[in-house]
């Protein structure tokens, strides 16, 4: 057999193990997660009042507005708080979250270091409601509790919230990987606008990989922290809820999103098409593992 | 389809690609502020030559046409027309060479019916009564002798063609000029044709034209023929060719008429540019509509309500471009704004061209998207802004037309018909993926649309794809059919080859 038969022969067989767009959609997600269940993961305060009856570990919601009128009581609603997450219910890649983490004077101030005033956040909220950052025309805005991270992943990157994101499949954990923000991304977990994504052992919570746009390295860019070999902290915990999660909610394909904080995990949202590039974080392509379960 | 090809006869030989021209005649003036008027014969079809598809871009001056006799009559006027300015006429003609055998022995006629007597008068660069006439007809063929109509052309042809000196002087010869220089440009022995003939009592009459011949020029033509048995022959004494032309010949009018007439003092000039292009023979089209055997002939109930088989082809073209789309999303894996823009903007490019209609595409959606940003600092809510994005997409169309036509950049100047709506959606898309994924991420997106706009318009523009399914409309199935296939195909895109590179390459190794 001529040499690049056989080697396209191969690379043809290890493709059959990739788990590709196409096949995500037509073998697990259409199939497994029905249209109608979607909203559980698209709408996270639907996702939150199913699951809080569950006893998972959710951040506290302050407030929501599902409508204009709403935001008249803004100025009150804020006056306790000094430290909260402003998101839209069915955002995603982390797109329309605002974290302030204190307040000066009339301003509150944000993570990233930007000031916003009263009438700056009230128009962020009017932004989400009107849908600018979701795919319907509405949506609703989300004001809850600051999730103050754990110390470990403190230390990987200290300017934004790191997650961990487990895939599981008819409820067993499948693949896991943990996004931690840099300067590039922003401060958002997202691997697309440059987070590090570290591949995370099922058995031990162990890093094995870490892994920037495509390129494998070893320390976290800004902070410099070594990544191989760190271990998340509460894993069982991490998995065990994951798991219960998974059995609350009717979709069979699923990622689940967690952030690690200070006294425990908590949940920061599902996603019925969690994307591919978990396989290339940790060195590992899903098919054969999904056909396991099957 | 099978039925209609093997049932119905239908000519699918017709649909194999023939030799066809794209003849672009462009009419420069420079105006100094006044009325400008230009007049131009265009082509018309006939047995010989098959006009299929004409375009006008008459930029600032308003186009009237109107037949006279057998011409058809172009004309162009400006008023206050200053600096450079530019009228273009495109023309798209399939042509077929013909040849006749000129009957031995006949006699010529004594007696024409009276529609022929105009192809027998004097005229004023045609003296059919000179006495030089007469003298070089009683030289040429003896009045003693019997003359048949084969043997007089034949020695006409044959005295201009040997005797006379070809003359590549573009002014005007009368037949007496050309007579007694004994040498003549194509107008000049044309006259001189027609007053010999006429002057036997065979009925002649000029042809004037342009030989379609790959590149520019700025040169026409002019040829003639004469009556035999009801039948108009070709002669041409410059190229010699006798009772013929060949396929490049492109008729533009008949009789003794100047093919340009402008206003004085705009030095006005004209180019000829040919290009050959291979497409399918346009016959083939049409007959397949006229078949009686075709239960439904729809085409004609499209054509009843004003809508042209052009536009026709461009609706069925469009789900074939939207395939094209897909098959780049789902089997290559390349991004790009929207399912549906890529094939309507290639649908939309064929009026400015694919150069022009990526150029306007690219502009309309930068521009657009920094007025955008620009709107950010009023803080609208989202319906608003999008209403107000539309209308600047309809405010820079409009714009990148007037400045088209003041350069002279007609093609941009066609592309009212991008599809505005799916524009301001883009724009608004562009600037908020400028905004969350970075500028570098919205261009590459850009540059990636424009790709697949340039497939989609490759295929669609294809004359071959558009005959074919004009002719079999129920392809659009076939199309249905793959996009059906397509979205039940779970194989990797090529892209993912590369995403996934590392895994497959341990895979390799671990095997």
């Amino acid at each position: 057999m001529p040499d690049w038969l056989n080697k396209w022969r191969q690379v043809r067989d290890a493709a059959a193990d990739v788990l590709s767009m196409n096949r995500r959609n037509l073998g697990y997600v259409y199939p497994h997660n029905a249209r109608c269940d979607f909203p559980v993961a698209n709408d996270k305060l639907l996702c939150k009042e199913i699951l809080q009856p569950l006893g998972v570990p959710l951040a506290k919601t302050h407030y929501s507005y599902r409508y204009f009128y709403e935001l008249r009581t803004l100025a009150e609603d804020l006056k306790g708080l000094d430290e909260f997450v402003i998101k839209p219910a069915s955002g995603s890649a982390g797109n329309g979250i605002i974290v302030i983490v204190g307040r000066e004077g009339d301003e509150w101030l944000g993570i990233s270091g930007k000031r916003y005033s009263l009438e700056a956040i009230q128009r962020h909220l009017s932004d989400i409601i009107f849908g600018v950052f979701s795919f319907d025309n509405n949506d609703a805005a989300i004001i809850e509790e600051r999730v103050v991270q754990h110390e470990v992943m403190e230390r990987l990157y200290d300017r934004g919230l790191a997650d961990v994101r487990i895939i599981l499949f008819k409820h067993e954990p499948v693949l896991a990987m943990s996004r931690v923000p840099t300067h590039a991304s922003d401060g958002k977990a997202n691997l697309h606008q440059g987070a590090v994504g570290l591949g995370i052992a099922l058995e031990s919570g162990r890093c094995t990989h870490a892994m920037l746009q495509g390129v494998p390295i070893e320390k976290h860019p800004d902070s410099g922290t070594v990544l191989i070999g760190v271990e998340m902290p509460f894993w069982s915990e991490i998995l065990s809820h994951s798991r219960h999660i998974a059995e609350a909610v009717p979709l069979k394909y699923l990622g689940i999103d967690i952030a690690i904080g200070k006294s425990g995990p908590v949940l920061l949202e599902i996603n019925a098409r969690p994307g591919l590039e978990i396989q290339n974080v940790n060195r590992q392509a899903m098919r054969p593992l999904l056909e396991a379960i099957r | 389809m099978g039925f209609k090809l093997f049932l119905l006869d239908y000519p699918l030989k017709g649909l194999i690609p023939q030799q066809s021209y794209q003849v672009e005649l462009a009419m420069e003036v420079d105006g100094h502020g006044d009325r400008i008027q230009m007049q131009a014969f265009l082509p018309r079809s006939d047995a010989r030559q098959l006009i299929i598809e004409e375009q006008q871009a008459t930029g600032l001056f308003t186009q009237n046409l109107q037949s006279e006799g057998m011409n058809r009559i172009a004309s162009w006027e400006g008023d206050g027309v200053q600096g450079h300015q530019e009228v273009r006429y495109t023309v798209l003609v399939q042509s077929k060479p013909v040849r006749y055998e000129l009957p031995e022995g006949q006699s010529i006629p004594a007696h024409y019916p009276p529609s022929l007597q105009p192809y027998l008068m004097v005229e004023e660069g045609i003296q059919v009564d000179s006495p030089l006439i007469a003298e070089r007809v009683e030289q040429l063929l003896p009045a003693t002798q019997e003359r048949t109509l084969a043997e007089s052309l034949t020695t006409i042809h044959r005295h201009l063609q040997d005797a006379f000196e070809n003359r590549n002087f573009s002014g005007y010869t009368d037949a007496l000029t050309a007579l007694k220089l004994g040498e003549a440009s194509c107008n000049g022995k044309g006259r001189l044709f027609v007053a010999l003939a006429r002057k036997l009592n065979i009925p002649a009459r000029l042809v004037g034209g342009f030989i379609m011949e790959g590149g520019s020029k700025r040169t026409s033509h002019q040829w003639v023929e004469a009556y035999v048995n009801g039948h108009w022959v070709p002669f041409d004494t410059i190229n010699d060719h006798y009772a013929e032309i060949p396929a490049n010949y492109l008729t533009l009018y008949y009789g003794d008429e100047v093919l340009f007439k402008h206003s004085s003092n705009v030095n006005f000039q004209y180019r000829f540019t040919t290009t050959k292009r291979l497409i399918p023979r346009y016959e083939a089209q049409q007959t397949l509509g006229d078949s009686i055997f075709n239960l439904i002939n729809f085409y004609t109930l499209f054509e009843r309500v004003g809508i042209s088989q052009d536009l026709l082809k461009v609706l069925l073209m469009i789900p074939l471009g939207a395939f094209v789309t897909v098959v780049f999303r789902n089997v290559i894996g390349i991004e790009t704004f929207g399912t549906f823009l890529p094939a309507l903007i290639a649908a939309a490019a064929r009026e400015t061209g694919l150069v022009w209609g990526l150029i306007g595409f690219i502009l309309i959606i930068t521009i657009t998207a920094l007025v955008r940003k620009g709107l950010d600092w009023l803080q609208l809510l989202h319906s608003p802004k999008m209403a107000v994005i539309l209308a600047v997409v309809v405010v820079v169309m409009m714009m990148m037309t007037v400045t088209g036509v003041q350069l002279g950049l007609f093609e941009l100047a066609q592309m009212t018909l991008f599809p505005i709506a799916i524009l301001a959606i883009t724009a608004e898309r562009f600037a908020i993926i400028t905004e969350e994924q970075g500028v570098k991420k919205a261009l590459h997106l850009m540059a990636t649309t424009a790709v697949v706009i340039a497939a989609c318009y490759a295929v669609m523009s294809s004359l071959f794809m558009q005959s074919l399914f004009l002719a079999f409309p129920e392809l659009l199935l076939v199309v249905m059919a793959l996009n059906m296939w397509l979205g039940r195909w779970v194989g990797m895109r090529l892209m993912e080859y590369y995403r996934f590179r590392h895994l497959l390459q341990s895979g390799v190794s671990n095997a």
